[in-house]
């Protein structure tokens, strides 16, 4: 097996997890979403690493792996916990709920034009109605119990 | 003809454009048609790398490179989060493979436990207290079709130079490689784990201790955060606030 070529493909492998990553965190708003991408960057940097160590015969690459695992960890537990209390907060997991986010004598700085929703796009499908509605029966009403 | 160098752009660019087809405002043939165009640019930019010399070698990193990218794109593009976390756990798996192959076989099956094991499903745990009924419209819509375009460019040209400058330098690569007997002596010797655990426990001892020191702060951290909010959450109940926020 051609170690230059080992390197140079698990470089380029490393380069387009990162990208991928940076993608999605600068596109998605879902704040969970959003760390995921984050995870995915550290694991291009990982697999540069990896091969990085194997070119250069020597541990350290793996090593740092291993402490990038332990922050990652780390991140994700503390990440995660400042996520739901921001999710009881809000309701929601949308980044652009935060955007008003300042110190109290500060002028708010707002995206405008945060895209929302079309609404004619989400209308759901509808059962045309068929037959006819029955009557109600006032006597029924009257003895039986609410179902 | 097309040079070495446009090869290399032009293909990170296309599978960049494909990325941004199926980005989130758009339908389902966009992204179908997103689909098709991001597998072709990264056929084309994965045809244009060097070849590992044998090919049990190569289809085994290919698969798994594929795997591994087409996993972590269907990260970012998928709508439901649910799946998005399900998608990258795939990926890390793909990482795994990537990792044994190159002889880190204790960094491989950490990668599954740790990752795949805890923290994705973690993650899910997180999803589904937060949001149980999949996509949201945030999800739907994201910050529009012009942020996402720079949002994709930026990361393409990334890619295509860091190409370019790989692939001018991979002489230079050629020239510095270990044997295979010094590998075996070294990073992939027969005891790899042994190996490892003896350089992390000798030469990185402090730093093993910190990284201990860190998990038990962030432990700690996890808990007084969402303690504190439970405390303030039920203070304002008691003292009659109603108000949520």
């Amino acid at each position: 097996m051609s170690e230059a070529a080992l390197l140079h493909n698990s470089l380029m492998l490393g380069a387009i997890l990162f990208a991928v990553g940076m993608v999605g965190m600068v596109v998605r708003r879902n704040m969970i979403v959003m760390f995921l991408c984050a995870e995915m960057m550290l694991q291009g940097v990982s697999v540069s690493l990896v091969a990085w160590g194997r070119f250069h015969n020597d541990f350290g690459g793996q090593m740092l792996v291993i402490f990038i695992l332990t922050v990652a960890a780390c991140e994700a537990g503390l990440g995660l916990a400042l996520f739901v209390v921001l999710f009881h907060r809000s309701g929601n997991l949308d980044i652009t709920y935060w955007q008003e986010l300042r110190e109290e004598n500060q002028a708010a700085f707002m995206d405008r034009e945060v895209p929302e929703e079309d609404r004619e796009k989400t209308i759901w499908p509808q059962l045309t109605p068929s037959g006819v509605e029955p009557a109600a029966n006032p006597e029924e009403e009257l003895h039986r119990s609410r179902v | 003809m097309l040079t070495a160098n446009e090869h290399l752009i032009g293909s990170a660019v296309v599978a960049a454009l494909g990325l941004w087809l199926m980005l989130p405002p758009s339908g389902e043939r966009l992204r179908a048609l997103g689909l098709v165009v991001a597998a072709s640019g990264l056929g084309w930019l994965m045809s244009r790398m060097p070849g590992l010399g044998t090919w049990a070698a190569d289809a085994a990193f290919w698969s798994l490179a594929a795997a591994t990218s087409a996993a972590a794109v269907a990260t970012v593009v998928s709508r439901n989060p649910v799946y998005s976390a399900l998608w990258f756990a795939l990926s890390l798996l793909g990482t795994a493979g990537v990792f044994a192959l190159q002889g880190a076989q204790f960094l491989a099956v950490a990668t599954i436990v740790v990752y795949a094991g805890a923290i994705v499903v973690t993650f899910l745990f997180v999803l589904m207290l937060a949001q149980p009924d999949g996509t949201a419209y945030y999800d739907r819509v994201g910050w529009g079709r012009v942020t996402s375009l720079l949002a994709c460019a930026c990361p393409a040209v990334i890619v295509g130079v860091l190409a370019m400058m790989l692939s001018s330098s991979l002489a230079g690569f050629e020239a510095g490689t270990a044997t295979v007997a010094e590998l075996a002596a070294n990073v992939r010797h027969e005891e790899h784990v042994a190996r490892l655990g003896g350089t992390l426990f000798t030469d990185h001892l402090v730093a093993v201790e910190l990284a201990g020191t860190l998990l038990l702060v962030a432990l700690v951290g996890a808990v007084a955060i969402t303690a504190q909010d439970r405390q303030k959450t039920d203070a304002r109940k008691t003292h009659g606030g109603g108000a949520s926020r």
